[in-house]
């Protein structure tokens, strides 16, 4: 009888609308906010063995720093000139954008699914399918948002499809996310595209929600598909380091 | 039953798996070692509750899939553990860490299963990760039962058959 009743709520809760029974799962969320955080600080502060690669030294790193001023500055002298010439008024891409910084409550980068639970939601001006950005660069889309905490989609999730571009060779195409810490770009001919581990991949602007392509990886793998040898099997990683991601930032357009 | 402790010690595990555990590729399931040390340890009725609520908890940690699966797979294979319990006694480790990757994969199937019917898309490596779970989850299971003994103060080698 116990477990008749039991069986009956279960069934309930499974056909209960998903907007209902998620306010049960960001509550959890909520009410274990600061253990949450804890257990993932003390995950994120245990030794792990960094590649040498991964440091750069003062010099280079002043180097890259002058260049991204000596960029911005031609850039913006541009953008002044087409203006002259336009006569009109023109913004630059996420002139117009707000970028609303958030903390990490809890992230899933392996696995089943690939998400992060930021804290931030609806009474912030979150919504479904806003990108968000972790060290410069798309790292997914928001997919649920309760009031005050909302849940961010790794384009690494295998749920998480994102058009993607290749500006080297202007190839766009629909990313799939693998589910284990990357991603995979299907359909990409190998007669007519010359594609190279290390070529840059951009997250396509969307009106409303992007507005200007941003960096989302990089070309990590590319062999011919076994299965399909007319075609490329590209591997995509993050730009970032999403497993050690602390703080991250929503695009908001129009704010 | 001691279900203040129960609680404390359910809270303490969903935490853990969400957060701690939470980044790691390969990880245990606490909530399924939980799961199988209520049906070995404790008595049918006790078994069918906690079984249950032990499915609540694996359902709430994972924010924005469908809400029931867990709930449903757990309470039905808890039970299912607890009945066999009458008949054949887990006591033994090896028997325990057995129980734990069968129960892990019937569970996980289970809930994919019925996650499926309400429509959320299966994952490409899913039984990989299911595998992996449940095969961690039976190697150190049978030496988190002597702690979670110890937190509800009853002794391993008492063995209630209804």
């Amino acid at each position: 009888m116990l477990f008749t009743w039991f069986i009956l709520a279960g069934l309930i809760v499974l056909f209960a609308p998903q907007n209902i029974t998620n306010k049960f799962q960001f509550a959890f969320a909520r009410v274990f906010r600061c253990p949450l955080s804890i257990g993932r600080s003390i995950s994120l502060s245990l030794p792990v063995q960094q590649p040498l690669t991964n440091g750069i030294s003062r010099r280079e790193y002043n180097q890259l720093q002058n260049h991204l001023a000596n960029v911005t500055e031609q850039l913006n002298l541009k953008h002044k000139e087409l203006e002259d010439l336009s006569g009109m008024r023109i913004r630059l891409p996420l002139a117009g954008a707000r970028l609303l910084p958030a903390g990490v409550i809890r992230a899933s980068t392996r696995g089943l699914q690939s998400e992060l639970i930021i804290n931030r939601g609806r009474s912030d001006g979150l919504a479904k399918g806003q990108f968000v950005l972790g060290d410069n660069s798309i790292i997914g889309t928001i997919c649920d948002v309760a009031n005050r905490e909302a849940r961010v989609r790794l384009f690494t999730d295998p749920a998480s499809r994102i058009e993607v571009k290749i500006p080297r060779l202007d190839v766009v195409r629909l990313m799939q996310g693998n589910g284990s810490n990357s991603a995979k770009i299907p359909m990409v001919s190998a007669i007519d595209y010359n594609i190279k581990v290390g070529d840059k991949v951009f997250a396509r602007s969307k009106p409303g929600l992007l507005g200007t392509p941003i960096i989302i990886g990089t070309v990590a793998e590319c062999r011919k598909d076994d299965k399909k040898p007319l075609l490329w099997d590209i591997t995509i990683k993050p730009a970032c380091d999403l497993e050690r991601l602390e703080d991250v930032a929503v695009v908001i357009m129009n704010p | 039953m001691r279900w203040l402790r129960f609680a404390v010690l359910l809270c303490l595990v969903t935490v853990l798996q969400a957060g701690l555990l939470a980044h790691l590729e390969n990880r245990p399931d606490l909530l399924l070692i939980l799961l199988v040390f209520f049906a070995v340890y404790y008595t049918t009725p006790e078994a069918i509750i906690t079984s249950f609520i032990i499915g609540f908890a694996a359902d709430i940690i994972v924010i924005g899939s469908a809400m029931g699966p867990q709930i449903i797979s757990f309470g039905l294979f808890g039970t299912l553990l607890a009945y066999l319990n009458r008949v054949i006694a887990i006591r033994r480790m090896p028997y325990q860490a057995v129980a734990i990757f069968v129960t892990g994969l019937l569970t996980g199937a289970g809930a994919h299963l019925l996650a499926s019917l309400k429509g959320q898309a299966p994952t490409p490596n899913m039984y990989t990760v299911l595998f992996t779970s449940s095969l961690y989850s039976a190697i150190i299971g049978p030496f988190l039962f002597l702690p979670s003994a110890w937190w509800m103060r009853i002794k391993t080698h008492r063995f209630s058959r209804y």
